[in-house]
């Protein structure tokens, strides 16, 4: 017993150590990269933490030691939420131990909760595969969207952190000017796009060609989180095959095996697209980011 | 009989609560989330200390409840429903409480749960990538060590993940053998303390290390006067328990893992190495007050078990995985007042097709070799296994 009270001192003495050093700037944890990119223009002086890169599908990540010693010094989780990071987030959380982030009252934010998603579901049932019933997660695809998230964000962060206050209203002001003048030149680009059919891998890309106007008419997926299986893409060559696809499109942490047996057989463009921040060399930040995903678009023959 | 309303309680409420929670959305107390695990095999053979016997079986069938309690706890149920021999039995494998919002990186769990030492006990059976679990675990911990008890743990706030726990149990699964009835136990008989490491090497690897020390106040066995063959009579008779078979006072176990996926992306591809080394040390003593008789000095303090495994499973695409893996283990039976040494050695290949990430099919063979194990000598063993899961989606340690 001697022994457990020594340890328990030797632990408690050390947590106030290193609490005492480490609370110099913001810590935020991000699980996708487009959150990460966004806090960090909102907060430029934050400490900002990716849990994740434009090349890992957010659905499936470990919960491994690094991200739950990040989440430890977390002052803000910031996440796309409608259960994307379900599999992985609640551990992280119950590891980390740490209370800051525990619930959206207070440190912790989810891009969903600010906005209406596409595609709620009133009923899920296993058999339709990997579906989401708070609606589809890949919401930062949508400039108005993220502009609102943007703006509910920068409200947290003042939430989190009052003394810096005019740093965020400032921020975010800049980049509501920025985002804003940047809309109407992708709706033109979009322009070209709409009405054009695509056949695409899972819903990622869902609000992306809901606000270009692309119809996506099949998926590579026979079922959301289920890898293309061969008779599936038998299926899919059929579809393609009446003409009116401008290409197969997969994001940049997809598999491009089947849409490529796809587009060599129906002889259809195959489109990697940048999923997020880092997704592609010109997808440096946001805005990049959106005029990368339009000039490749639009540069399909 | 109140066993009995117990097992229909518990498993009523949860029929009553997963009927409206296949839509669950957030987990809270009206809505928590409900998940049910189902193993069934057929088996060509036995493996030493081993849950699954040969023939048609089911392993354990899990149902688990969770939610967080209000803003400070989180609560979880597991019941195991087990069926052996033509028994079925229904045991409470986790029934816990942890704190959610202590300071500085501290958190409390009490009541039932699985010990944090080692790498794979804190893990669920039904996320194993084989079958069994290896045979030091089997020989040391029954299995996998779930106790009533209480954990401290603190996490760092380093960048280098770092973790401590100390935990206290009342330790009746690892009690060392007793033949007469007569001992008189510690009610509080394990202790734990014991920290893990961990980190990122670049954006494709992951890596933990852990080292843990368990003490056993009831783990040493005593020398008897008159032949008992206790050890051997435990396993001879395939008696199902969750009982460590080989205790001693202080057990020493390392472990790592790594894990690895190209670009970080562990969706199509991933490759994961893990090890653990256990040393349990003092194992077999002299009953207090006992005169050791002439000729009989030759009892050693300085024996002990050990056993090890290292594993490797890649799963090269989203609907396959194989597995291999190595352990052994080196024990000490007790006889009269000396111990003869026992070994046992496994090498596993395992084959998994996965139709969604609920679902598994596993395929696996198992080579092993005894010397003085029991009558476990050379034996090949197939297992055909499918374990699933239907409910919440549980999120997995790493």
């Amino acid at each position: 017993m001697r022994i457990n009270s020594k340890l328990l001192l030797a632990v408690t003495s050390m947590s106030l150590l290193f609490t005492a050093t480490a609370k110099a700037e913001l810590n935020v944890f991000a699980c996708e990269p487009e959150y990460a990119a966004l806090a960090q223009t909102l907060a430029p002086d934050a400490r900002v933490y990716s849990a994740t890169t434009a090349m890992q599908d957010p659905h499936q990540v470990q919960a491994r030691p690094s991200l739950i010693a990040k989440m430890r010094q977390a002052d803000l989780v910031v996440c796309a939420g409608a259960d994307l990071e379900i599999g992985w987030l609640p551990m992280l959380q119950m590891k980390s131990a740490n209370r800051q982030v525990n619930s959206t009252d207070k440190g912790l934010f989810f891009a969903a909760d600010q906005i209406d998603t596409l595609d709620k579901l009133t009923h899920v049932d296993r058999s339709m595969g990997d579906v989401h019933a708070k609606g589809n997660p890949h919401l930062h695809l949508d400039p108005t969207r993220m502009l609102t998230v943007a703006q509910a964000l920068s409200a947290k962060l003042t939430e989190v952190d009052p003394e810096n206050a005019s740093r965020y209203t400032q921020s975010l002001s800049d980049f509501s000017q920025r985002w804003s003048a940047k809309i109407p030149q992708w709706q033109e680009q979009a322009k070209n796009l709409a009405g054009k059919k695509v056949i695409a891998y899972h819903s990622s890309f869902r609000y992306l060609f809901n606000w270009t106007g692309i119809e996506q008419v099949a998926d590579l997926e026979p079922k959301p989180g289920l890898a293309p299986t061969s008779s599936h893409l038998a299926s899919l060559l059929t579809r393609a095959e009446k003409g009116d696809v401008m290409a197969v499109i997969v994001a940049s942490y997809q598999d491009e095996r089947g849409a490529k047996w796809l587009g060599e057989r129906a002889n259809l463009p195959v489109l990697v697209l940048p999923m997020s921040v880092g997704g592609n060399e010109q997808s440096t930040d946001l805005i990049s980011l959106y005029d990368s995903l339009l000039t490749l678009l639009n540069g399909v023959k | 009989m109140s066993a009995l309303n117990t097992r229909v309680s518990l498993l009523a409420l949860a029929c009553a609560v997963s009927s409206y929670s296949v839509m669950a959305e957030d987990s809270s107390l009206t809505n928590p989330s409900i998940s049910a695990v189902l193993d069934g095999y057929y088996q060509t053979g036995d493996r030493p200390l081993a849950e699954r016997a040969e023939g048609f079986g089911l392993g354990e069938t899990e149902l688990a409840l969770s939610a967080n309690i209000d803003e400070m706890f989180y609560g979880k149920v597991t019941a195991v429903v087990e069926s052996h021999d033509g028994e079925t039995e229904l045991n409470l494998e986790e029934a816990f409480i942890q704190t959610l919002a202590m300071p500085y990186g501290l958190s409390v769990r009490a009541g039932r749960f699985l010990s944090d030492i080692g790498y794979l006990n804190n893990q669920h059976l039904h996320t194993d990538a084989f079958t069994e679990r290896p045979a030091a675990y089997r020989a040391f911990l029954g299995g996998h060590y779930f106790d009533d008890g209480i954990r401290l743990n603190y996490v760092a706030p380093t960048d280098l993940y770092w973790t401590m726990g100390i935990e206290a149990f009342k330790g009746e699964s690892l009690r060392a053998a007793d033949e007469h009835g007569e001992r008189d136990f510690d009610d509080v008989g394990v202790y734990t303390a014991l920290t893990k490491i961990g980190g990122d090497i670049g954006i494709e690897s992951s890596w933990q290390l852990g080292l843990s020390y368990l003490r056993n106040q009831n783990g040493q066995a005593y020398a008897e006067d008159e032949h008992e063959d206790e050890a051997a009579d435990e396993e001879g008779h395939a008696e199902h328990s969750h009982s460590a078979s080989y205790t001693g006072e202080n057990t020493y176990i390392a472990d790592f893992v790594y894990k690895w996926a190209p670009n970080g992306n562990y969706k199509y591809q991933n490759l994961t190495v893990s090890g653990e080394y256990f040393r349990v040390t003092d194992i077999f003593g002299m009953e207090p007050g006992h005169i050791v008789e002439a000729g009989h000095e030759d009892v050693s303090t300085d024996d002990y078990h050990q056993g090890w495994y290292v594993s490797s499973v890649y799963q090269f695409s989203p609907s396959w995985s194989a597995g291999v893996r190595y352990g052994q283990i080196d024990t000490n039976e007790i006889h009269e007042d000396h111990l003869d040494p026992q070994k046992l050695k496994e090498s596993e290949v395992s084959l998994a097709w996965h139709s969604s990430h609920f679902s598994t099919v596993r395929l696996q063979y198992t080579h092993q070799t005894g010397t003085n194990f029991d009558g476990f000598e050379d034996d090949n063993i197939f297992t055909l296994q499918y374990v699933m899961s239907l409910g919440a989606h549980g999120a997995h340690q790493f």
